[in-house]
């Protein structure tokens, strides 16, 4: 164990001062931000300059249209010069339109509006604030205000419960389902450490694949047992995964507080259940950890590597598949059934935990101890590929013997 | 003799169906260089990675004397065959790190660095960056790497290969330097004159049996006999009714009559045949070099007997 450590620290070492890896490592957050911040950014360029309305009126709403735009931004104002004069200015001036509203036009429920021809979309969103005008046009005909409220509310269609239990149970669990992100913050949080210790998992790959072509695997094991060599490399770079972490963490958690301040993301996230997402990111990591480094150790030319190879590499990804049918039933079969399969079970469990209401603990524990027995299993073969494939040099490994060490 | 180090006990191993080493059985004592010798693939570098813990031998033992059943790992330095450095690393970096696998003291490591790298030419590159050495200086820097623990017993495969004559020269002192502060070294080359110059005892294999041990001295005495080089255009026959001949080669106008061992030089000469074309003829005893090509080609296998015990 003791030269566990001294492998996992150098391999720690020389990685978190290697350059690809602190781009990589700023990069990344960099990279989420803007693209997290770049689309609002960039629709937000259209609604900077806010549109203004000249209105023509002379039937005297022109302060309730003022409320109703209030919301949208939009500055609306009477029109200082006379209709020809305005209609000239708005074909020069963007996002700008010209009501007239005049007694006639009410009573013909047609309201002329001017813009300049770029202004399509305005036209459409005039819409919204024709509220004051239609209560005037209605106010005419001698309703009562009764009448002219049920007018304006229209018909609304509104979501029912057929089974009237589960009504119940939602106004029962009101106060605890008001905000799915309380299960979500600690879920998300878990996925981020087990997607990024897999990423770092992927550069045990590189490191044992490497180790093989730089010929330095020889020297090494003079002093230390292919075992102790291996598990160093798991745990460097578990650490440089976890360093990983928290450097986005840093970035993300104060842009999260602050991009959602009403949401208590640090009340969510710090939580019990944090505690057992995270075991299950490890043990995830630790499952694939092995995979990648036995089979990295069987590999000294990654262009060359076969096809075999390049699937185990996509094992990763394999629970993508499932994502969708478990988020659209938590408690479904294939929940279920990928929640038992090692390969898909770390990141099938933390969507799913972070989903559902209660937890399934029998399901659940199941499921740990599948994958407990399995990263178990898979560290004792990846051992076993390591020690006789880092040592063979000059050609990768083929399927048959990499299952001839396994046997052995 | 001083005491034994190392004892490799008819050690033998396979690999698939084919024995690559067999009855391999060899000492190594303090303070002495053995060379181990042998044509590619006779099954060198297999018999030091059994050595080395890095396979496990079908049957012998190895016995490390002087300590328990492990492989005493921080006692020994390897310099592989196979060998590489880590490319993104510093010089002083990789060394300490190889110091602290070894167990050896952090702050011993460190001036025993500076102190090769000025013996090796190589002051002021602690700092550089692996990648940046040329192989000759890599090299250097694995040969640190494999004696920065001070170990009992050093084990260098091919440690010549690669290297240009001054730095060949340079390993030589270093590591007859060592073995006279007390190292037991093993080493394999292919380098003969450098075996020949260096070594104590050699142990020379071929298709993975032993062919020849023993004191170097003894080994030349007993197998670098006299040829006899003739230049001149002569039939072949001429020569096979000449006394004390081993074997002859004959190559265009070049002959070449191997004598045996108990030829009396003056004597033998004046039995050549009268008839022959002589432009220039030469005698001299066979190099270490000329035994090596004749266990690895298989003329050592037309002598009987040929074992020789140190």
């Amino acid at each position: 164990m003791r030269n566990s450590l001294k492998v996992a620290k150098w391999e720690y070492k020389r990685n978190i001062k290697n350059k690809s890896f602190l781009i990589s490592l700023a990069l990344t957050p960099i990279l989420f931000i803007l693209f997290a911040t770049l689309p609002t950014l960039l629709s937000n360029t259209g609604n900077d300059d806010a549109a203004t309305i000249y209105v023509h009126d002379e039937v005297n709403v022109l302060g309730e249209l003022q409320d109703e735009a209030e919301p949208l931004g939009w500055n609306v104002q009477s029109a200082p010069v006379n209709q020809q004069a305005m209609m000239e200015r708005v074909e020069d001036e963007e996002n700008t339109a010209y009501l007239h509203i005049t007694e006639e036009a009410v009573r013909e429920g047609s309201v002329e509006v001017y813009t300049s021809d770029e202004s399509d979309d305005l036209l459409q969103e005039l819409s919204m604030i024709q509220g004051p005008i239609r209560t005037y046009q209605l106010s005419r005909l001698d309703l009562s205000e009764e009448q002219i409220n049920a007018i304006n509310k229209g018909i609304n269609f509104i979501p029912a419960q057929s089974d009237p239990r589960e009504s119940t149970s939602e106004g029962g669990t009101e106060t605890s389902s008001a905000d799915p992100l309380e299960r979500l913050v600690p879920g998300i949080f878990a996925g981020i450490i087990l997607f990024s210790i897999l990423i770092t998992g992927m550069m045990i790959f590189q490191s044992a694949s490497q180790e093989k072509k730089d010929k330095v695997a020889e020297s090494i094991l003079s002093s230390i047992t292919p075992n102790d060599l291996m598990q160093g490399k798991i745990i460097g770079y578990f650490g440089l995964g976890l360093t990983q972490v928290f450097v986005w963490s840093g970035f993300a958690l104060p842009l999260m507080v602050w991009l959602l301040d009403d949401v208590p993301i640090i009340e969510y996230l710090f939580v019990p259940e944090l505690a057992l997402l995270v075991f299950i990111a490890i043990l995830g990591y630790l499952l694939f950890a092995a995979i990648f480094v036995g089979i990295g150790a069987t590999i000294e030319d990654v262009n060359a590597s076969s096809n075999f190879q390049g699937i185990i590499m996509l094992l990763p990804f394999l629970p993508f598949f499932f994502i969708g049918p478990v988020l659209s039933d938590p408690e479904g079969i294939i929940a279920t059934i990928g929640s038992y399969i090692p390969i898909t079970a770390p990141a099938l469990l933390l969507v799913r935990l972070s989903v559902l209401e209660a937890w399934p603990w029998v399901d659940i524990s199941l499921a740990i101890v599948i994958l407990l027995i399995s990263v178990w299993l898979f560290m004792k073969l990846a051992g076993k590929v390591f020690q006789v494939g880092i040592l063979m040099y000059g050609k990768n490994a083929t399927p048959q013997e990499i299952w001839k060490w396994l046997r052995a | 003799m001083s005491e034994k180090v190392l004892t490799v006990n008819q050690l033998g191993k396979s690999f698939k169906k084919t024995r690559i080493v067999e009855g391999i059985s060899f000492d190594v004592y303090k303070g002495e260089i053995m060379a181990i010798l042998g044509p590619n693939g006779a099954g060198k570098s297999t018999t030091i990675r059994n050595i080395m813990g890095i396979m496990y031998p079908d049957e012998g033992e190895i016995i490390f004397h002087n300590h328990g059943k492990e492989i005493p790992r921080h006692k020994i330095g390897y310099l592989p065959e196979e060998r590489g450095l880590y490319k993104n690393v510093k010089v002083m970096d990789i060394l300490l790190y190889l110091a602290e696998l070894k167990n050896y003291p952090l702050k011993k490591a460190k001036k025993r660095v500076e102190e090769y790298l000025e013996k090796f030419d190589l002051k002021g590159k602690e700092k550089v960056s692996v990648e940046e050495l040329s192989k000759g200086m890599a090299q250097k820097i694995q040969f640190i790497g494999a004696i920065i623990h001070e170990p009992e017993l050093l084990i260098l495969d091919e440690p010549f290969s690669g290297l240009d004559p001054v730095s060949q020269e340079v390993f030589k002192e270093e590591i007859r330097s060592l073995a006279d502060n007390g190292t037991a070294i093993l080493l394999s080359s292919h380098q003969m004159n450098l075996v020949e110059e260096l070594c104590d005892r050699l142990f020379m294999i071929h298709k993975g049996r032993k062919v020849i041990t023993g004191l170097m001295e003894n080994v030349k005495e007993e197998y670098a006999n006299f040829k006899c080089t003739i230049v001149g255009e002569n039939d072949e026959q001429l020569f096979e009714q000449l006394p004390m001949v081993q074997r002859i080669e004959q190559k265009g106008i070049v002959t070449v009559i191997h004598l045996n061992q108990d030829v009396q030089i003056p004597l033998w000469l004046k039995e050549l045949p009268s008839n022959l074309m002589i432009q220039e003829l030469s005698i001299d005893r066979i190099s270490l070099h000329e035994i090596f090509v004749d266990v690895a080609t298989g003329h050592k296998g037309e002598r009987k007997g040929g074992k020789l015990h140190a």
